[in-house]
């Protein structure tokens, strides 16, 4: 039997907002909290059990939180000078604390297209791979940074 | 570690409602017989829980009858506050609030409270006579469970049943509101102020 929700709210969502700051920042976070607990509200009743619910809601937060940074990123004008319009934004350490699960080629692949805004050109020249390989090296990053919280 | 703000709950509250992700949603309301968990459905209040009750046990009788998806909010549950502030406040009107007696199952419990419904404020009605409105004149103790174990007291009237000896009776939030609450409805005399 799954408890009414608004008490997992009430248990863990003080520390579901700390973890939304550490990966979105402080102006971010309750807006990424806000987003995680509605996701949160539409799968909940589908939820075959009721083991591990803080747990998942982190999952849920931390997914919440990675698309937050796409979206921003897409949000970047493209007039202005990419590197340092992706640089004001991201310099609050979350980009770096959300990657951290990652080793350190993945860490790399994501900061160039993330943070530095390459394209996959840019990403190939600096890895000295091929643009095919570059944006395999990126997906694969984003979806083992998806994995490692599911 | 510090609390939610107010205003992220209360938005994601309102979006929850907005999409009908919610199977029902809570507030707590101060009163002077104590804070008050009111629960509303999509058809009408289904709990109200004294401060004596368990929290976390209405709300989880809440989300097995109505679904897990229960959110708290003040904003989402303005009328019920604000008819159940008036109450207290001494306002004569009836309280006329929808309710949803789902959490009472067995059927004649139930007809017993939509009887008791009928009950005006300032009246009251012993057990026997309630047995007899709702049916069976000989079921003054079933009337007694009915009212014991009624999901939505204050709104569906309990505190209005008296035992025919002139006595207060039982009340499940207790004789001492069941008195508060009489006496509000000036049925019993207010008590003189120090």
């Amino acid at each position: 039997m799954l408890p009414p929700f608004w008490t997992l709210v009430e248990s863990h969502g003080d520390e579901l907002l700390v973890h939304a700051r550490k990966l979105a920042g402080d102006a971010q976070a309750e807006d990424v909290l806000q987003d995680a607990l509605l996701r949160a509200l539409r799968a909940y009743p589908r939820l075959r059990h009721a083991e591990h619910l803080r747990a998942w809601l982190y999952r849920v937060t931390t997914s919440a939180a990675i698309d937050h940074h796409r979206r921003r990123r897409q949000e970047v004008p493209t007039d202005d000078p990419p590197v340092v319009a992706t640089h004001d934004r991201y310099d609050d350490g979350a980009f770096e604390s959300l990657i951290e699960p990652l080793n350190e080629t993945a860490q790399t692949a994501l900061r160039l297209r993330f943070v530095d805004d390459l394209d996959y050109d840019g990403i190939a020249a600096r890895l000295g791979c091929s643009t095919v390989a570059a944006r395999q090296r990126v997906s694969t990053a984003v979806r083992t940074l998806r994995e490692s919280y599911a | 570690m510090t609390p939610l703000p107010d205003s992220l709950l209360e938005s994601v509250a309102a979006a929850a409602v907005r999409e009908g992700l919610a199977d029902a949603i809570f507030t707590r309301l101060k009163t002077p017989i104590g804070t008050l968990l009111i629960v509303s459905g999509p058809s009408g209040l289904v709990r109200i829980a004294f401060e004596s009750e368990s929290e976390d046990r209405a709300l989880a009788e809440v989300a097995a009858a109505l679904g897990p998806n229960v959110i708290g909010s003040d904003r989402e549950m303005v009328a019920p506050r604000d008819a159940l502030s008036e109450y207290f406040e001494g306002d004569t009107h009836e309280l006329d609030l929808p309710v949803d007696l789902r959490l009472m199952q067995a059927p004649f419990r139930r007809s017993v409270l939509e009887e008791l419904r009928q009950v005006p404020r300032g009246r009251t009605v012993s057990y026997g006579e309630l047995a007899a409105r709702a049916g069976n004149p000989k079921a003054a103790r079933a009337v007694g469970t009915a009212c014991a174990r009624n999901p939505i007291p204050i709104v569906v009237p309990c505190h209005r049943v008296l035992p025919g000896t002139g006595a207060l009776g039982n009340y499940g939030g207790g004789p001492e509101r069941k008195r508060a609450l009489l006496e509000l409805e000036g049925v019993l005399p207010r008590p003189l102020s120090p």
